[in-house]
């Protein structure tokens, strides 16, 4: 046969496209659910350790099955658990705008402790994260940062060094000029209560960071300062009634 | 036979001597764990690209032969990235790699020897030069791998190798070690040494 007829060659490769696209949607589809799962796994442990139940390590101990329990038994309300995916999808809502801040993902746990996404755009690639509250809605009880492809070593230690993770347990988001909870190049003074280090050698991720933060707290101003009136209302109420009987 | 299987690993070790794949071995040598994930993953697509080209060697129209090794590439480096993906254990490394499992299929090695070896070999000794062309990859990624962990880190899979007492004492992890420009280096070191036990890779 002739192996270089322009139809041969058509029909060859359309053959071997064919049988190529055929093995990928099956096995595509046979390992699909196997890989949301790790997924959603790896999701829900960063969201754990952004609210100090555990670290990091200790998840990947204990399996995909013990860590996603321990987020059901723990989790106040049932919340979709978004992934990074969806999180991209929403930055861009607001971004342009479109989207209100009850719609965008918060997880609350039983502890009071309420843990939102941050989402953006490091120095390669995308970065993003956890910030847990305490249950006054302003102290920061921890936070997880994860990235596609920032410098190991370097912007890397976003995710890799718990020390700059650590920093942020204690700050307090605070909707000022500063912006809510910034990380700040050269070091934040001492007495600032909403800002953190940034990381040596590492000025355009620790910028990026700062920014996904900013961006995504702005973005839940509403729902927390509302939040915080509610708090403070029923503190009022409670000192009410206690002069009341006095 | 056994010509196929240690030329690829010693005389024509396709990093030190071939001077093919060097971005990635650049890339993903920071930590063993990782190097020894992509060792295996480039075995696999080198080996199987290698021996299903081999199969197909007589029946490829040579006009479009390029294109089609190329779809049969990504097909394996893709099937390699859904598999890793999907096991627990296997996930973060896989998350750690990030783009450069979806890479392999840039790598010169896997083209490199199904144009020079598969297309003209029965399928068996395809196979085996190809898994043996990724043993070669995989040893040297796995020798850069372990210094750049050692020294940049302190560990080894992981585990910490270097004692407390040391760091205590003033010892610091080096930081350069960590970037890619060391791992050229390192490199050029492996390679000096290769030529220097082996006279016959010397030019004159």
């Amino acid at each position: 046969m002739n192996t270089n007829s322009n139809t041969y060659t058509v029909i060859y490769t359309t053959i071997v496209v064919v049988i190529v696209a055929a093995v990928l949607a099956i096995v595509s589809q046979k390992l699909g659910p196997m890989q949301a799962a790790n997924e959603e796994a790896e999701t829900i442990s960063q969201i754990l350790t952004a609210a100090q139940f555990g670290e990091k390590e200790h998840w990947q101990e204990i399996g995909n099955a013990k860590t996603i329990e321990f987020f059901r038994e723990n989790i106040s309300e049932e919340t979709k658990v978004c992934s990074t995916a969806d999180l991209k999808a929403l930055n861009y809502k607001i971004k342009d705008g479109s989207v209100k801040d009850g719609e965008l993902p918060a997880y609350s746990f039983k502890n009071g402790v309420t843990v939102v996404p941050v989402y953006g755009a490091g120095l390669w690639g995308p970065v993003w994260g956890y910030i847990a509250l305490k249950e006054d809605f302003q102290t920061v009880a921890g936070a997880y940062f994860d990235h596609a492809s920032e410098t190991p070593g370097l912007g890397g230690k976003i995710k890799d060094d718990p020390a700059f993770r650590a920093q942020f347990a204690g700050k307090k988001v605070i909707y000022d000029e500063n912006g809510p909870l910034s990380i700040i190049k050269g070091g934040a003074p001492a007495d600032m209560e909403n800002g953190v280090d940034a990381i040596t050698g590492a000025t355009m991720t620790s910028k990026g960071l700062s920014n996904a933060i900013a961006t995504w707290l702005k973005a839940y101003e509403g729902t927390i300062t509302d939040a915080r009136k509610v708090l403070e209302q029923l503190a009022q109420m409670a000192e009410t009634s206690n002069t009341e009987e006095e | 036979m056994k010509e196929t299987i240690l030329n690829p690993i010693l005389k024509g070790n396709p990093i030190t001597v071939l001077v093919l794949g060097i971005c990635s071995s650049l890339a993903v040598t920071v930590e063993l764990k990782g190097a020894f994930v992509m060792a295996l993953s480039v075995i696999a697509v080198t080996g199987l690209s290698s021996l299903v080209c081999s199969l197909l060697r007589n029946t490829i129209p040579n006009r479009v032969r390029i294109i089609v090794q190329l779809v049969v590439v990504a097909l394996m480096v893709i099937l390699v990235d859904q598999f890793l993906k999907a096991f627990e254990a296997t996930y973060a490394i896989d998350k750690s790699l990030s783009v450069y499992i979806g890479l392999i299929i840039t790598n010169c090695i896997v083209m490199g020897r199904i144009e020079a070896f598969a297309l003209g070999n029965k399928p068996v000794p395809s196979l085996l030069d190809g898994i043996a062309n990724g043993a070669g990859y995989g040893m040297i990624l796995i020798i850069v791998a372990f210094f750049r962990e050692l020294l940049g880190s302190g560990t080894l899979f992981g585990f910490q190798v270097i004692p407390q007492a040391l760091y205590d004492a003033g010892y610091v992890n080096n930081g350069l070690v960590i970037l890619p420009p060391f791992a050229l280096i390192l490199l050029g070191c492996i390679i000096w040494v290769h030529r220097s036990i082996d006279k016959s890779l010397q030019e004159k």
